[in-house]
């Protein structure tokens, strides 16, 4: 047993030492033409699996930094994304804010600006701003936006107050046509609409596309604010009044920030607005 | 079963060793395998086996055919007769005993090759191949093993010794 254990020892080791001795001993071409011959194939098959084997890792890695990649970049994108509706959203404050302070500057009376931090959109129309008692706003201070009326102020707390929506179905607020100067009121709807009521049948002539402004009676709201333009005018014929509903000027479904107007003046402010004529 | 083992180990070091490589450093795979064969199968496997796999690897990296047949020859040969008497099973001896092996592999491979006027300095050699190869080859032989001993107990079968 041990002698065929060494003996195989020994013929390994001669056949290694014999493959050596042949090769540099420049025979070994010979020899080593022989090895080829058997190894040859062998390589080839050997570098075939090889290349595979190695093809397949390499592939799987690539797949897997490639993957790994795609995830980071869609993180990345992602990120990008959310940046960028932020710069947008406080581009489009800025701009709000821009016009806002324009308008302050140029009304010919006292002013507070606040941010609308809530709203009611069931039966009653109203928002909520942050603006309260403790800077001294009033009941039935109007509220603006750049582009015209809002609402009034119908309940004042301490740090907020609630402005009532032209488009509340228990807003009225006393107006003119710019155009014409016929009076009326407007009146807010349960869907959401306003509309120009009590007009005298008799001169009135007014026209689809007519800038409906406040006519500054009653003292609530200075002369000249813009509500809104005509959008279609409703004749009964044998009625008295006719009425016309209107589109409001401003968007109160997107405001986001309100004047309070705590001053008066007796001053017609149509001309402060920035009314597409 | 033994020949596919030996030649896979043979082929691994090609195939297998470069996606283990840590830096330049690859793994001498058929070395762990030898030495594992030697242990359980004795001096006969693991000087055949030895000299398979050192002669597929002369064969496939194209340099002095022979010597790492040789050299594994020896390193086979010599585990298989004092298998009986190692205690391997833990990684403690392990590390170690598969880092020595592999310097005394390396360090045999030189000694062969300078008799055929090989042309490499011994420092550089051991340094930068030999001996990191040889302290991969001990953490790697452990987790083989460790993985073998740990399959070998969840099968109920005989532990590694």
């Amino acid at each position: 047993m041990r002698i065929r254990q060494f003996g195989l020892l020994v013929a390994a080791l001669g056949v290694c030492l014999l493959l050596l001795t042949l090769q540099t001993r420049g025979e070994g071409t010979t020899a080593g033409q022989l090895v080829g011959f058997v190894t040859t194939p062998l390589q080839t098959v050997l570098t075939k699996v090889n290349r595979s084997a190695v093809g397949v890792w390499a592939t799987y890695l690539d797949w897997k930094n490639v993957r790994a990649e795609n995830h980071r970049l869609r993180a990345e994108v992602e990120e990008r994304q959310v940046e960028s509706l932020r710069a947008r959203d406080v581009e489009a404050e800025n701009g709000r804010l821009r016009r806002l302070l324009a308008l302050r500057d140029r009304l010919p009376l006292a002013t507070i600006a606040g941010e609308v931090i809530g709203r009611e959109w069931g039966w009653a129309r109203s928002l909520v701003v942050n603006r309260g008692r403790a800077d001294s706003v009033l009941r039935m201070t109007p509220a603006i936006a750049p582009e015209g009326l809002v609402g009034r102020v119908v309940e004042v707390r301490s740090g907020a107050s609630i402005v009532q929506l032209l488009t509340d179905p228990a807003s009225t607020v006393s107006a003119t046509v710019e155009r014409t100067r016929t009076t009326g009121i407007v009146e807010g709807e349960p869907r959401g609409t306003t509309r120009f009521k009590y007009m005298a049948r008799d001169g009135a002539a007014i026209q689809v596309g007519d800038l409906i402004v406040t006519s500054g009676l009653g003292g609530v709201f200075p002369k000249g604010i813009p509500i809104g333009r005509v959008r279609s005018i409703f004749d009964r014929g044998s009625a008295l009044f006719h009425y016309a509903t209107l589109t409001p000027v401003v968007d109160v479904a997107r405001i986001e920030e309100v004047l309070l107007l705590t001053g008066q003046t007796p001053q017609d402010l149509v001309a402060h607005f920035s009314t597409d004529r | 079963m033994l020949a596919l083992l030996i030649f896979g180990g043979g082929l691994a070091q090609t195939t297998l060793a470069p996606a283990l490589r840590i830096g330049n450093v690859t793994p001498d795979i058929p070395l762990i395998l030898v030495v594992l064969l030697a242990l359980r199968r004795g001096p006969e496997v693991g000087c055949l086996s030895g000299f398979a796999t050192g002669f597929l690897q002369d064969t496939a990296a194209g340099g002095f055919i022979g010597a790492q047949a040789l050299t594994k020859t020896l390193i086979g040969f010599f585990i298989g007769q004092l298998g009986g008497r190692l205690w391997v099973r833990e990684p403690l001896v392990q590390i170690p005993g598969l880092v020595l092996l592999s310097l005394a592999e390396g360090l045999a491979r030189y000694l062969l090759l300078q008799v055929f006027h090989f042309p490499g300095a011994f420092g550089d050699l051991m340094l930068y191949i030999v001996l990191p190869q040889s302290i991969y080859n001990g953490f790697l032989g452990a987790v083989v093993v460790l993985t073998l001993t740990t399959a070998e107990r969840l099968r109920g079968g005989i532990p590694w010794r």
